[in-house]
């Protein structure tokens, strides 16, 4: 039941999440019919690390507000779990391209607040783990300013550990590591395929890096100016792909081996747009 | 030339000299007022019979007079208790409304022009059915204050309710947050610096047609105060109750600027 472009096949014996069946969305501007999202066929499976990439314009964005609930598609069908996705759920967590953070609310306490939504818990356990998070993304010397007073970066982790903190079982990321410097990154990269590894969450991620795909993914989902997803690369480097292990040569040729491959599949994507229109 | 401006002010005279530069003009402003008040008086502008009695010198000795006498306590508390009580009961039925209105766009286009129309009505215009519904007296008062301060409240909560980031409403479904939670965490947090605002409008009104409503048969009031002043020819007890108005306008609206400063977040 996998997609018509997925070559690369999920590990065996994994059990469906997510499946895409010719999911189209088109929006209408200024009376011109636009189809940002074109026949997408895919199947995520439990504990699968996703990673889209694609010029921009490609799509991205929207398959993933599709798959969160955001937007409706204008055809096809997604499923989670094998029920239909009608809206935005708790068990689909969303880290949005832009800042989520309420303006009233100092770090500590826009972290608190899925939790607060969440209710059963003390006050103090709540806090603790907001604490926990907060740590994890390094912003423990900022807790109790306001976003207004954070850096983009700064808020940007800040909007990080607000829904790492909730535990999603699916963590739908649109570009959060962006606007890092690149010491944060790696620490961001090291962290989230931490829980990842742990809380065993599928993790739908979209990028327009391709160090950061070939880092993090099980599978590479390669989206193209017409919106369809051209071409899905099995990603089978060993993990941890982090530090002493990143340094063997073996390890080396084919990180960028694959790297090159994702690369050609993109940009070829992005010329044939330029063919068509 | 802004440099030397800056420099000529670090240079001056210590504390003294920097309240001076800071508040120096809002001080000249209020003596440029009185200067102009009294030569108002002197030239005789409020009618050449008791000009004597309208002028600052005159206002400030009925003032002290008042004030030992207890006349400013006796009328000042019953117009405060009477301007308090509508805004408490405008409040009560203005922030819901004004959050369903701002939330739910249909509910906005069913109430838009009856709000819009309503608001445009001075509440001295009901003032016969006010009459009519609750006899003369404090009740009728009180309500035409309500009438009046319903409008701004609900017109600036909606305000802020519909300002509501989607992006904020969208997060909050992904943590599972549901209708009562995004009321209480998002959407109420979000619209009280326009609710604030919207108090402050409602205040400054009030005290405004506080005055008029209390020529309507009430025993006691700044605004009856002003015609037994009249109908004593005590036109010193008239400007001086005057400034008390002002005054006392002037204050609850600092509470009001105060309370936006201290509860409005800022993006």
């Amino acid at each position: 039941m996998m997609g018509r472009w997925d070559d690369g096949s999920v590990r065996a014996g994994a059990k469906m999440l997510i499946s895409l069946k010719g999911v189209s969305k088109k929006f209408r501007k200024n009376g011109k019919e636009i189809t940002v999202v074109n026949d997408c066929n895919l199947e995520i499976a439990e504990n699968e690390f996703l990673v889209i990439v694609g010029p921009t314009g490609s799509g991205k964005s929207t398959l993933l507000k599709l798959i969160a609930g955001f937007e409706a598609p204008t055809a096809g069908e997604l499923r989670v779990g094998g029920n239909i996705i009608k809206g935005p759920g708790a068990d689909r967590g969303m880290i949005f391209q832009e800042y989520a953070l309420l303006p009233w609310r100092t770090v500590l306490k826009n972290v608190e607040l899925g939790l607060e939504f969440k209710g059963g818990k003390k006050e103090a356990e709540n806090r603790e783990l907001a604490m926990k998070y907060i740590d994890m993304v390094g912003l423990s010397y900022a807790v109790n300013k306001y976003p207004v007073e954070l850096s983009g970066g700064m808020k940007r982790r800040a909007s990080l550990a607000m829904i790492l903190v909730t535990k999603p079982k699916i963590l739908l990321m649109d570009g959060p590591f962006n606007a890092l410097d690149s010491k944060t990154k790696m620490t961001m990269h090291t962290e989230i395929s931490r829980i990842w590894k742990h809380e065993h969450n599928t993790i739908i991620f979209v990028t327009s890096e391709l160090d950061e795909a070939v880092k993090l993914s099980d599978r590479i989902a390669v989206m193209n100016k017409a919106g369809r997803i051209s071409k899905i690369f099995k990603n089978d480097l060993p993990r941890p792909r982090f530090g002493k292990a990143a340094l063997a040569p073996d390890f080396h040729n084919r990180f960028i081996g694959l790297r090159e491959e994702v690369l050609n599949e993109v940009k070829a994507g992005a010329g044939l747009a330029v063919c068509e229109y | 030339m802004g440099d030397r401006i800056e420099k000529k002010q670090q240079s001056g005279t210590g504390k003294a000299g920097a309240f001076l530069a800071e508040r120096g003009f809002y001080v000249l402003g209020v003596l440029l007022f009185l200067v102009v008040w009294q030569a108002a008086s002197m030239l005789k502008l409020f009618g050449s019979d008791f000009s004597e009695a309208f002028s600052p010198w005159a206002a400030a000795l009925a003032l002290i007079e008042m004030a030992r006498n207890g006349d400013i306590t006796r009328h000042a508390i019953p117009s405060l208790r009477r301007v308090l009580v509508s805004l408490a009961f405008a409040i009560l039925v203005a922030l819901p409304v004004g959050v369903l209105v701002g939330y739910f766009k249909r509910l906005e286009q069913l109430t838009y022009v009856v709000f819009q129309f309503m608001r445009m009505i001075s509440p001295l215009a009901w003032m016969p059915i006010a009459i009519i519904m609750f006899g003369v007296g404090d009740v009728s008062v009180t309500f035409l204050l309500w009438l009046v301060a319903i409008w701004p409240l609900i017109l600036n909560t909606a305000h802020g309710a519909g300002r509501v980031s989607p992006l904020w409403l969208n997060m909050a479904k992904t943590m599972g947050a549901m209708d009562a939670g995004i009321l209480r965490k998002i959407i109420i947090p979000a619209a009280i610096p326009d609710m604030l605002t919207g108090l402050r409008l409602a205040v400054g009104v009030s005290w405004i047609i506080l005055v008029p409503a209390e020529m309507l048969g009430v025993p006691d009031g700044l605004g009856y105060f002003i015609l037994d002043t009249r109908d004593r020819f005590r036109y010193d007890q008239l400007m001086a109750t005057i400034v008390v108005i002002g005054a006392i306008g002037y204050l609850l609206d600092s509470v009001n600027r105060w309370l936006i400063s201290k509860y409005s977040w800022k993006i």
